[in-house]
């Protein structure tokens, strides 16, 4: 997985609503379609670091299966950050997306 | 990450430890839902997780100071670990405090000599004038008139200039008997302008000490206060004499302040001017611009540097040297930092030489410590290699192992270093009481300060990285599958050719300790040995002077010329004389300038500066010194008559060679109205200094020189041990003058153990033997311990060799060849270092730098001793029983 993406995924989870570091791993498998396998160890040290920074907020509350389980929330300030790594993260695709189109199109016209 | 995380991070990771188990649970249950037997749903969920502990661990971090917490770990670790193999830890704790402790007894001296602090304000700021006449050596003296000058002269560079001219002189309280005291005659601004607050009373004024005898006030030092004074709080305000001159004590001086020339030490401080009527002088002979001997220091101006105050002189000198032209023709002046001049001479290149020197070799013997216990420590790091494999695969990282295993050894050498300083303050306070055969107050303290602690902690710190680092490395780099398959037969002690390398090091540099004690040695005993140009046994030396007790120039004559009719009588004394100057002696030793009628200098030069001694007419025949031709002075050489000289063979060879001196005429730069005629040439006597050419010399008569030269000392020379002539002798002074200090009583033996003469050589002998002992001992260490390592390694080898037939002799000869080799090669390197050390010895050596005779009999002997070391392991080897150590494999 790209280096720094994690936050910003876990961020853009966490928009829905609270959701556990289970939740939050099985929602990223599962929307991109099993393609981000990510080793779910590596979830909670970034979840304490977005917490570290004020991003997200945790509880304790009860899981779907009536087990406790710690919850995150996204405050307003991770709203605004996920804005600002949407934002970045668009341009960068944008911008590898036309560098990729040209080599593209030169390997068809070869 | 906030303090406050930090505090709370236990209960923090607990609950990290909740919410995982709570993952994993999650993740199992759904893994059981998909229809997995339970093992394989957990195995999954773990799979899919990855190292719990891992992820605990990473968070814990992010809340720590990792870099202190780490440290704080793998100290406690690492002391736990030296305190388990005790045995260990003792052995390399001592060796590296024998290391440090010499490296830090050396320092504190260097440190007690130079750099230690002087106590007053801002101590960088001050610096030394030097005076230098072409063709001579750069000068700490400087005159009264010089002194105006350059402090009238140069207020854009000095804030401040300060005086001081140092004197022998004898104190007397309320009519007691007067003590001779080391005085400094200084300019009335020197306690303000070094910032020394008084410890009672007050300081002089700026005002005291320009006029002769109008300031009889005197400041007593801290050490005399309480010595000769029994630190009397009343004592301000307390007459006492001074050669008879009355003053009144109106201060003492701070404990720590001993003024800026610290060897000898000043005991007493009195007003500049005060010299006239204490000492005698005339005012004259202090104005004269040519009459040198004061010390002046400056403190630069705020932003100003020492090259600026450079300039700044050298203007003044250019100036002086038009208006002067008798007295400062070529002049020249400089600043020198405080240090240079602090045993009171400017060119103490010979004194910093030495010390460098020395701290050169007790760097050798710190090196002979460290190479031991890093053989130590990988030995023990090939025991360790299991436990340290284990710890990397379990997921220690390599940084970290490294990390740890260099916590041990610096903690190691830490706790060395903590020992060492022990043992270095010992050694210092040692080598402070070294009996310096003197009465004079020389008082050297090489006492701990911030700068030798520092000095040793940096050590320590070093000898802990290198003797830690090799053994780290190689573990970093040692391959974990090879070493966990080999069973414990490491990796780390495995190539044997660094330890050797280290061990050849070791030899190499015992032996060039050895050599060079041997050096020392050998000149000491030359030394002790060498025909000096007289006779020292049996000659008892007493010095005194009568204006201590008052007595005025013509006084002191006859009372000399009285005490040597009286003394010649004394049953058992066969010679007497008096003599301003001994040889090797601290006081006296006169120089005066020189020009020979009919001797043209050499262009651009000034007249030489030569050594003289003002004697009395048997002073050859005390001493047994040769007359070579003319005759030697009479009763009929005094003042009303021609005045006349006595020159050594080298001034002879030098001034007339090829003619008679005998008749022909030379004057003295302090003495140009009287020409001295020469009556007769004598033998080269050594009276500084046991190697080298010997230096133009002269002799004057006392009697027509009594002026101003009432220090002198009595020598006799005596039919049986001179020792017991002392009470007698001292009882004619006494009917004499019953107040007069006597003092230096001892032998001309005794003398020659100045720090000027034999004491030097046997301070640097005794040193360089210690620390060639250690390195012996070091060296003996390091090569018994390589040896019994590589039998310990080859038992199996050797075992089976023996099954096969070997005999014992051939056993022994496979040992033997490898220490022989290491052996060999070590000498070699160490004669080689050796040969190239020595020449740097220069003239604290006076036997040749590469005399053969100490380079082969030192080789010998080290050889024969390594070779000992290299039979118990040896003999081990042979009487391996092969079966047991085919078995134990």
């Amino acid at each position: 997985m790209l280096l720094g993406t994690l936050d910003m995924l876990v961020l853009q989870t966490l928009v829905l609503g609270p959701a556990h570091g289970h939740t939050i791993a099985h929602v990223i498998e599962q929307r991109s379609d099993e393609v981000l396998q990510i080793e779910q160890g590596s979830l909670y040290p970034a979840l304490h670091r977005l917490e570290d920074r004020g991003w997200v907020s945790s509880y304790w509350g009860v899981s779907e299966n009536n087990r406790k389980a710690r919850f995150y929330r996204l405050t307003a300030a991770g709203r605004k950050q996920l804005t600002v790594e949407a934002n970045r993260w668009q341009s960068m695709v944008k911008a590898i997306g036309s560098v990729m189109q040209n080599v593209t199109r030169t390997a068809v016209q070869k | 990450m906030s303090l406050r995380r930090f505090l709370h991070r236990r209960r923090w990771d607990e609950e990290r430890v909740r919410e995982v188990e709570a993952h994993l649970a999650e993740e199992i249950e759904a893994n059981r839902a998909r229809g997995l037997t339970p093992q394989e749903a957990r195995r999954q969920a773990y799979i899919k997780f990855g190292n719990p502990t891992v992820v605990r661990e990473e968070i814990w971090q992010m809340n720590s100071f990792v870099l202190i917490e780490n440290l704080g770990r793998d100290l406690r670790y690492a002391a736990r670990q030296l305190f388990r193999s005790r045995g260990f830890a003792t052995i390399a704790i001592l060796t590296l405090a024998l290391g440090i402790g010499v490296n830090t007894a050396i320092f504190s001296i260097t440190n007690g000599l130079f750099f230690s602090s002087l106590h007053i304000r801002d101590e960088g700021r001050v610096v030394e004038m030097g005076f230098e006449q072409k063709g001579n050596s750069w000068q700490p003296s400087l005159s009264m008139p010089e002194y105006r000058e350059l402090r009238d002269g140069t207020s854009k560079v000095f804030s401040e200039v300060i005086g001081e001219r140092i004197s022998l002189d004898g104190l007397s309280a309320q009519g007691s008997k007067p003590d001779r005291i080391l005085t400094s005659y200084v300019t009335g601004n020197y306690f303000q302008a070094l910032g020394v607050e008084p410890l009672l009373g007050r300081f002089f004024r700026h005002s005291e000490g320009v006029t002769p005898g109008s300031d009889p006030v005197m400041v007593l030092s801290y050490q005399y206060w309480k010595e000769h004074f029994a630190g009397d709080p009343n004592i301000i305000g307390r007459q006492v004499a001074v050669n008879s001159y009355p003053v009144t004590v109106i201060g003492v001086a701070p404990r720590n302040f001993r003024g800026l020339v610290t060897a000898p030490q000043t005991q007493v401080y009195l007003p500049a001017a005060m010299i006239v009527p204490v000492d005698n002088q005339p005012l004259a002979n202090i104005n004269k611009e040519d009459n040198r001997n004061m010390h002046l220091w400056g403190r630069l101006q705020p932003g100003v540097s020492r090259q600026q105050a450079d300039a700044s002189l050298a203007v003044i000198a250019r100036r002086l040297a038009v208006e002067h032209p008798d007295s400062e023709k070529d002049a020249a002046l400089r600043t020198f930092p405080l240090y240079a001049g602090r045993l009171g001479d400017l060119d103490s290149r010979g004194v910093d030489m030495a010390s460098a020197f020395f701290l050169g070799l007790a760097g050798l013997v710190l090196l002979l410590a460290c190479v031991n216990v890093a053989n130590l420590l990988l030995v023990r790091a090939s025991v360790r290699e299991r436990e340290m494999v284990i710890r990397s695969a379990l997921g220690a990282q390599r940084s970290r192992l490294i990390r740890q295993m260099m916590t041990e050894s610096i903690l190691l050498a830490l706790l060395g270093g903590i020992a060492g300083i022990g043992l270095g303050a010992w050694g210092s306070s040692m080598l402070s009481s070294v009996n310096l055969n003197t009465d004079l107050p020389v008082h050297f303290d090489f006492g701990f300060d911030s700068h030798v602690l520092v000095f040793s902690v940096t050590l320590a710190l070093l000898a802990g990285i290198v003797v830690g680092i090799v053994p780290a490395i190689r573990l970093a780099r040692a391959n974990l599958n090879l070493i966990l398959r080999e069973g414990g037969r490491g990796v780390t002690g495995g190539s044997s050719r660094f330890r050797d390398a280290l061990v050849i090091l070791q030899v190499g540099s015992a032996l060039m300790l050895l050599i060079i004690a041997a050096l020392f040695t050998r000149s000491l005993e030359k030394s002790a040995h060498a025909n000096l140009g007289f006779n020292s046994e049996n000659v008892l030396l007493l010095t005194m002077d009568p204006s201590e007790i008052g007595y005025k120039d013509a006084q002191t004559r006859d009372f000399y010329q009285e005490l040597l009719e009286r003394i010649r009588t004394l049953p058992g004394v066969e010679a007497t004389t008096i003599a301003g100057s001994t040889p090797m002696g601290l006081i006296g030793n006169g120089f005066d300038t020189v020009s020979v009628s009919g001797y043209q200098l050499p262009a651009g030069q000034a007249a030489p500066s030569m050594g003289y001694n003002v004697i009395g007419k048997d002073y050859f025949r005390t001493l047994q010194i040769s007359l070579v031709e003319g005759r030697v002075f009479t009763d009929a050489d005094k003042e009303s008559s021609l005045y006349v000289g006595i020159v050594s063979e080298a001034m002879a060879k030098k001034y007339w060679p090829n003619q008679d001196p005998i008749g022909r005429q030379f004057s003295t730069g302090s003495d140009l109205t009287h020409p001295i005629e020469v009556i007769g040439v004598v033998h080269d006597v050594r009276y500084q200094g046991f190697s080298g050419p010997i230096d133009p010399y002269f002799y004057v008569p006392f009697r027509q020189h009594y002026i101003g030269n009432s220090l002198n000392t009595l020598e006799i020379r005596t039919a049986g041990d001179p020792l017991e002539f002392i009470s007698e002798v001292e009882r004619s002074i006494h009917n004499m003058a019953p107040a007069l200090p006597v003092f230096e009583v001892k032998t001309l033996h005794e003398a020659l153990y100045s720090p000027n003469g034999l004491l030097i050589f046997q301070v640097a002998a005794g040193l360089a033997g210690i620390m060639g002992t250690l390195g012996l001992i070091l060296a003996i260490v390091g090569v018994y311990g390589v040896l019994s390592y590589v039998v310990s390694r080859r038992t199996a080898e050797i075992g089976i060799r023996m099954a096969l037939g070997a005999r014992r002799g051939d056993i022994l000869r496979i040992v033997y060849r490898q220490g022989l080799w290491i052996v060999g090669i070590g000498l070699a390197l160490g004669l080689a270092g050796a040969f190239a050390i020595a020449h740097l010895l220069g003239s604290m050596i006076v036997v040749s730098a590469t005399d053969p005779a100490t380079y082969l009999s030192v080789s010998v002997l080290l050889a024969a001793i390594a070779m000992l070391a290299c039979y118990i392991p040896a003999r081990r080897a042979m009487y391996v029983d092969p079966m047991k150590a085919l078995r134990t494999e």
